[in-house]
């Protein structure tokens, strides 16, 4: 009793310190803050009658100037020193190996979260404890990852610092309080992550586990507000505000981190982290299952990797309607900057961009396809997989049309002109949105056929419910198809507006559908057991192409989002001067992003050898829980 | 069911027949039209009815007990697009495109063939039985594609990286993005705010509710609504500036821009690419007023670096004609396309 009480006392104490740690950061920069603010005093004490004020170049407030402006650079060792190198691959190398580290870090813990409640809700204690098992396998990965995004972290600070003083100086001095706040919540990141983890055993039933559960709520809290902070600094470079014409410092260091893009990236980031992560972790297990010796690994990898890739496309669904937020406040905040993306100098970004998409979204029901042959009973929905096939392809296609096309002058000349009939109709906004909703609406009907696979419905309204889904279903692709047709009868405002319904009518099917499937299915008759490890080798390599296709989509999008500031460090407010404020060619930036991927798909390798290397595979609790000490996988999905 | 597939099998026939006179000279690509304004939805049906016939006639043929292999089903699906890609679709599609498009379906075929073990089998069996070769013909077909993939794939590489004199290939963008403002005759625009004078109401306040409500109609065609016509002596305000519009218009851009706008002037195919076609919805309907006026008055001569290789011979249209001008010119572009051209609210 004694003992339990202990542990009681020693998980509050636990959960206590995190809480403290989240709220240090924030106790300790208040006097940051407080010298910020005090520094219009310090200003006015100096010349009572002379103190300037400026005009915030996007908020239009005036307040009174406390930075200093932006410097001015000169090509040259002072304010751009050099290896003879190009210091901007340097810098970006840097930069998306922190990143991809970053996001994984951010994305599996949420996922650990996730798994932990779905252990502690379910009913089923065997299955319970896999759950749990799992989502230790999970911060197992992660937690190697996390030294390495710090170490990461470091080289990306010294980078700057010794090749772009001047700017980070600049950044550096507005960022100062965010800076510090940053970097104390990154220690709280660190307590909370190690007592989350080496707290598992102790921790592992009743009370002590929801404590448990709460710690993880407190790291993703901790995790989330880190990116945020982070964020602030990418969209001041991009959207500055809270600083006059001459990028001085107005003493507001809201306005600083609040700019026009600020949320639409965290949305989108945070979305993006979770479909990456999950995304790693499938490939994880599929590298996994293709090693595997004995059925029992094979199974439990399997099953791994299904939950990993639910978790990384529950969040990939929502993904481009946040970057279609995005890019609208994009357009709304600079026009230039929108055209220079989607209709300019970076346009043929966002095709391989769309491409990238496609093959994530392809990817995905393929695997479900796939995993359709583990279950008995699944045979009748197999036959008309060839039409999902064409329904996909043909939105594909129209997805990734481009607007401006790669071709020979003779070629120009024999379409007569720079439009085409065909393809100029497909490779406007329009057309794309019918494009990506139909992608979206025929993978929610994947996973629909793929969670009745081997189940037969017992309720009384089965029949009228299929007919409902089907009618339902049909009526989504009519909607979908129409709009994007209709959209080209009416003006761009409203018809920038059509998405709104076309998102509608997607999420519609994934929460109506899943939710009237699930009723359909409750109680329903099993045709047979889910053979769990029996699944193609193919569903494994399309899981691996998944979290390739992520991680390369991932460096494309953030060299877009950083090349349009073209040759801006901080758009309008701070030219950059180096010789190399031009925007690189489209190969090169393909090779680089693609140098990018190979380099974290090794280092993470070594990640997870390194995890496998660890003596504590699981806690003891959870094995001991399973027969025969091997995982088994549940039999529910 | 039968009668279905007998009907879908028909289909398929014609159509086959009909793209096969396209690819070999016989039937003219446009002998079954493609519709002005309706060709992108026109050729995904007719995508569509080919899959549906195939369908229908692989049914049919096994049903007769002549099942066609799966193998074969892939490969001449594949075989078929880029056959429709090519010599179905006109005006002809540049091969970066019809690349594009041939690998998606090459990776849909994939999936297609390969979304569960049994249709696998069945694909991968004729080659599986050259693999392993156990009849004498099948040996040396073996032998035969021993030396054949090399000897094709080494052609393939040789004539990529044969140097050619062909022009090299280009990536025009078509849409630069704007400067934030413009200076024309002496008075500087922004470009996100500043609004076409012309665009007014009868109170004469700039609204473009009412001047679109006045805009010709697009569908089969285009045509003016009623009471809506500039060339009425009574018109007044908007379509009276309109009017003014289209006799500057018809005085200076029409000999390149062409009559009905769509960028086949009299002297359009001296150039290439030829003119801007307005009709296309991926022109001006994409772009605000200001983006018009700006290219309108500072022409390809002022087009930016990102705008490369800046093939482009309009003038810049500041020295000929005034901003009053200008903008009406603007106005008319809209109204006769039938576009509204883009804002922000």
């Amino acid at each position: 009793m004694g003992r339990v009480a202990g542990k009681k006392l020693f998980s509050i104490m636990a959960l206590c310190a995190m809480i403290s740690l989240l709220l240090l950061p924030l106790a300790v920069s208040l006097p940051s803050l407080a010298i910020g603010a005090d520094a219009p005093d310090a200003v006015k004490k100096e010349g009572e009658a002379k103190v300037e004020k400026g005009r915030d170049v996007y908020y239009k407030t005036e307040g009174i100037v406390v930075g200093a402006p932006a410097p001015k650079t000169v090509d040259g060792p002072k304010d751009y020193p050099r290896y003879n190198f190009e210091s901007r691959v340097l810098l970006w190398f840097a930069n998306q190996q922190h990143l991809y580290y970053g996001s994984f870090v951010l994305a599996v813990p949420i996922f650990c979260m996730v798994i932990e409640f779905m252990g502690m809700v379910t009913k089923d204690k065997a299955m319970a404890k896999r759950y749990d098992q799992l989502a230790y396998d999970f911060i197992k990965i992660s937690l190697t990852a996390y030294s390495i995004t710090a170490i990461l972290g470091g080289i990306l600070i010294f980078t700057f610092l010794t090749l772009y003083p001047a700017f980070f100086g600049y950044l550096s001095s507005i960022f100062r309080p965010v800076m510090h706040i940053y970097a104390l919540m990154f220690v709280a990141e660190s307590g909370t992550i190690y007592i989350y983890y080496y707290g598992w055993d102790k921790m592992k039933e009743g009370f002590l586990k929801w404590i448990h559960l709460s710690m993880s709520v407190v790291l993703n809290v901790i995790g989330t507000l880190l990116m945020f902070l982070a964020n602030s600094w990418i969209g001041f470079m991009m959207s500055p505000a809270g600083v006059d014409e001459q990028g001085r410092f107005l003493g507001n260091i809201w306005h600083v981190i609040h700019t026009a893009l600020w949320n639409p990236l965290n949305v989108h980031r945070i979305l993006g982290n979770m479909a990456f992560g999950g995304g790693v972790v499938a490939a994880y297990a599929a590298y996994k299952f293709l090693a595997s010796k004995t059925d029992e690994d094979r199974a439990h990898y399997d099953w791994m990797g299904y939950i990993a890739m639910a978790l990384g496309v529950a969040f990939l669904i929502p993904l481009p309607f946040a970057g279609y937020w995005l890019m609208r406040e994009v357009y709304a905040y600079r026009q230039q900057m929108g055209i220079t993306l989607m209709g300019g100098l970076l346009a043929w970004l966002f095709i391989i961009q769309a491409t990238m998409i496609g093959i994530l979204f392809l990817s995905t029901n393929y695997y479900l396809w796939q995993a359709l042959g583990r279950m008995r009973g699944a045979e009748k929905y197999q036959r008309y997989i060839k039409y999902l096939v064409f329904v996909l392809c043909i939105g594909f296609l129209v997805f990734i049309t481009p607007h401006t096309i790669v071709m020979t002058p003779a070629e120009l000349k024999a379409m007569g002109g720079q439009q085409h009939p065909v393809l100029g109709n497909y490779g406007v906004m329009s057309a794309k949105n019918g494009g990506i909703n139909v992608i979206i609406t025929t993978t929610i009907l994947s996973f629909v056929w793929y969670m009745r696979g081997n189940k037969v419905s017992t309720v009384s309204w089965s029949k009228f419910g299929n007919i409902f889904m089907g009618i339902f279903f049909g009526c989504a692709y009519v909607n979908i198809i129409w709009l994007a047709i209709y959209g080209y009868y009416i003006p761009a405002n409203v018809r920038v507006g059509l998405s709104v319904p076309q998102v509608a009518t997607t999420l519609s099917c994934l929460f109506f559908m899943f939710a009237l499937n699930g009723l359909m299915m409750k109680g329903a008759k099993q045709m047979g057991a889910i053979e769990w490890g029996k699944i193609s080798v193919r569903s494994q390599y399309a899981l691996i192409m998944l979290a390739t296709a992520f991680t390369w989509m991932m460096g494309l999008m953030g060299y877009i989002r950083s090349s349009v500031r073209l040759f801006w460090h901080v758009n309008e407010i701070m030219r950059d001067n180096s010789p190399w404020a031009y925007t690189h060619t489209v190969g090169f930036a393909a090779n680089m992003i693609s140098f990018n991927v190979l380099f974290f798909w090794f280092s993470i390798l070594f990640v997870f050898w390194l995890g496998s290397l660890g003596v504590k595979k699981a806690p003891v609790e959870a094995k001991a829980g399973v027969p025969g000490g091997a995982p088994q996988p549940v039999e529910g999905h | 069911m039968k009668a279905l597939m007998s009907v879908g099998a028909l289909i398929g026939v014609v159509g086959i027949l009909l793209l096969a006179g396209m690819t070999v000279g016989i039937v003219p690509s446009n002998a079954v039209r493609l519709l002005e304004g309706y060709m992108p939805v026109q050729v995904i049906l007719e995508l569509t009815l080919f899959v549906a016939g195939f369908t229908g006639i692989s049914y049919l043929m096994a049903s007769m007990g002549m099942a066609f292999p799966r193998f074969w089903q892939g490969i001449l699906m594949w075989a078929f697009i880029l056959v429709y890609l090519k010599f179905r679709v006109y005006p002809p599609i540049p091969f970066s495109v019809r690349a594009m498009y041939g690998t998606v379906s090459l990776v849909a075929i994939f999936m297609w063939v390969s979304a569960n073990e049994e249709d696998w089998k069945k694909f991968k069996q004729p080659i599986m039985n050259v693999l392993d070769a156990k009849t004498g013909g099948i040996r040396i077909l073996r032998y035969a594609y021993l030396i054949i993939l090399p000897l094709l794939i080494g052609g393939f590489s040789y004539n990529a990286m044969v140097p050619k004199s062909e022009e090299p290939i280009e990536l025009r963008t078509v849409h630069p993005a704007p400067p934030a403002s413009t200076k024309v005759h002496g008075k500087t625009y922004t470009l996100q705010t500043s609004q076409n004078p012309y665009r007014i109401n009868l109170e004469g306040k700039y609204d473009q509710d009412y001047s679109n409500a006045m805009t010709v109609e697009q569908g089969m065609g285009r045509l003016m609504k009623p009471n809506a016509n500039p060339w009425d002596k009574d018109a007044q305000g908007y379509l009276k500036y309109v009017r003014e519009g289209g006799e500057i218009f018809y005085q200076n851009c029409h000999f390149c821009h062409g009559d009905n706008l769509n960028g086949r002037g009299l002297h359009a195919f001296a150039f290439n690419p030829i003119p801007a076609n307005f009709t296309d919805p991926g022109t001006i309907a994409q772009l605000q007023e200001t983006f018009i006026f700006w290219r309108v008055s500072k022409g390809g001569i002022g087009l930016p670096n990102e705008a490369g290789p800046w093939a482009s011979v309009m003038p810049p249209w500041e020295q000929h004609l005034t901003v009053d001008e200008i903008w009406k010119v603007v106005l008319f572009e809209y109204w006769h396309t039938g576009y509204y051209p883009r804002t922000w609210d």
